[in-house]
């Protein structure tokens, strides 16, 4: 399982949860797992065609990856917001 | 007692009070999340509102108490193979049928529920008309931000888009047919007028007491329909109007020949034209305007409303109510014959609608 990382006013659709052990063997999977499990969750991070919202961004560790991503057990993903400011 | 429902760039702001007398802010919701739109379904009471969050997307919430809980719905979003995700919810309008509420979203698109708001399904015969091809967006995007159900008839609904034109359906949304006879695109060149698709609706309603009544503003141009929107008749030129440009059009819903606009300078200058702030008013279905002023600002005063940031309600004298970019709210309850701040200092409002 991977652990996924959330940040932010996303967690109010994971129960409030920070971090949450997912099942999944690419970030897409895992984010899928996650919505199965959090209906609330579907629409904000990826939109309904499957796409990653322009705003949002994923880290696998330190790294910046897509939805296709590999992860192995133990991976950590973080789910994290643009932010704005000058 | 009057209640509006104020979008603003942060927050939905609900504004409460005696009816003609002073307004104070009962609620705020969703604060710091752009709320685009926001309506009161006056048949079951529940409350919707269409927020677009920064960077997770645009969803819709109900509640039955706007200070409550909110509930996100099922949709509205594109289904799979759509090729096309929600970007904007511009409008949710109760429908006929029980039940019933459609709702029009950027890219140009219809959806409809059947359960009270709570979850949305596409109406593909719309989205799949092969002229859809050629629309083309505006400066707000591709957007569907009409919705003109036919009061006691479900089967008859018109719909405006930015810019696709006017699109009618007599079969509850089955099938779909352009209307745009008699709009002219005056923003193209002539010889490319003809043959366009890019009708630039800015905003349309219907006269409830006579549905085959609607007022269209156009991208250039005020128009009227006596036919059920099978044709349009120019009411803007030359009849007293300060601007052909602007977005915001209300109804009087008791008399079909009395419709109300606020003109802007110019679509390259989105304000209110020579500082003074000024609702128009037609009581003769188009055939004369004249200003309503009494109370509005006429100096220096340079204002923004957008296109669902102007309402009536349906009280009697009429209520009119709206909105500007520089956070102001403006109500008259004498049917604009005179006019009272109802609010200022807030974000920039996105949409008025009373409750």
């Amino acid at each position: 399982m991977a652990k996924v990382i959330l940040t932010g006013s996303i967690c109010q659709h994971v129960g409030g949860l920070g971090a949450v052990a997912v099942s999944g063997s690419t970030a897409r999977e895992v984010i899928t797992t996650l919505e199965a499990s959090y209906p609330g969750l579907r629409g904000w991070v990826v939109d309904e065609q499957g796409a990653l919202r322009r705003h949002v961004k994923l880290f696998r560790g330190g790294e910046a990856v897509s939805l296709d991503a590999q992860l192995a057990p133990g991976d950590e993903l973080h789910i994290v917001a643009a932010i704005s400011g000058g | 007692m009057t209640e509006l429902l104020v979008g603003t760039k942060k927050g939905l702001v609900v504004l409460r009070g005696p009816r003609g007398g002073a307004l104070e802010i009962a609620t705020r919701s969703f604060p710091g999340e752009v709320v685009e739109y926001a309506i009161r379904d006056a048949r079951s009471g529940r409350y919707f509102a269409s927020v677009t969050h920064g960077q997770f997307g645009p969803h819709l919430y109900y509640a039955d108490d706007p200070a409550g809980a909110w509930q996100q719905a099922e949709g509205p979003a594109f289904p799979s193979g759509a090729g096309a995700a929600v970007e904007r919810i511009w409008v949710v309008e109760p429908g006929v049928a029980d039940d019933e509420l459609w709702c029009g979203v950027a890219p140009a698109a219809l959806f409809h529920s059947k359960d009270g708001g709570k979850s949305w399904s596409l109406v593909q015969s719309l989205w799949d008309v092969p002229e859809r091809a050629k629309w083309n967006p505006g400066a707000g995007g591709l957007c569907l931000h009409s919705i003109c159900p036919w009061p006691g008839d479900p089967r008859r609904l018109a719909i405006g888009i930015s810019a696709g034109g006017v699109w009618l359906t007599e079969d509850g949304g089955k099938s779909w047919r352009r209307s745009v006879g008699g709009l002219v695109p005056r923003y193209l060149p002539e010889e490319a007028r003809a043959d366009t698709h890019m009708h630039c609706v800015h905003n349309m309603k219907r006269a409830p007491r006579e549905p085959s009544t609607i007022y269209l503003q156009f991208h250039g141009g005020v128009y009227r329909s006596d036919d059920a929107g099978e044709s349009w008749t120019d009411i803007g030129s030359g009849r007293g109007l300060p601007s052909d440009f602007g977005f915001p059009l209300a109804i009087d819903p008791h008399d079909p020949n009395r419709a109300f606009v606020i003109p802007l300078a110019a679509d390259a200058d989105r304000v209110t034209p020579d500082g003074k702030v000024r609702v128009y008013e037609t009581r003769d279905r188009g055939s004369s305007w004249q200003a309503l002023d009494k109370g509005l600002p006429q100096s220096q005063a340079y204002l923004t409303v957008l296109r669902q940031a102007f309402c009536n309600d349906a009280g009697k004298p009429l209520g009119l109510y709206f909105g500007a970019q520089s956070g102001e709210v403006f109500g008259s309850v004498d049917s604009g014959k005179t006019w009272s701040t109802l609010a200022t200092h807030l974000p920039p409002v996105t949409s008025v609608r009373a409750a």
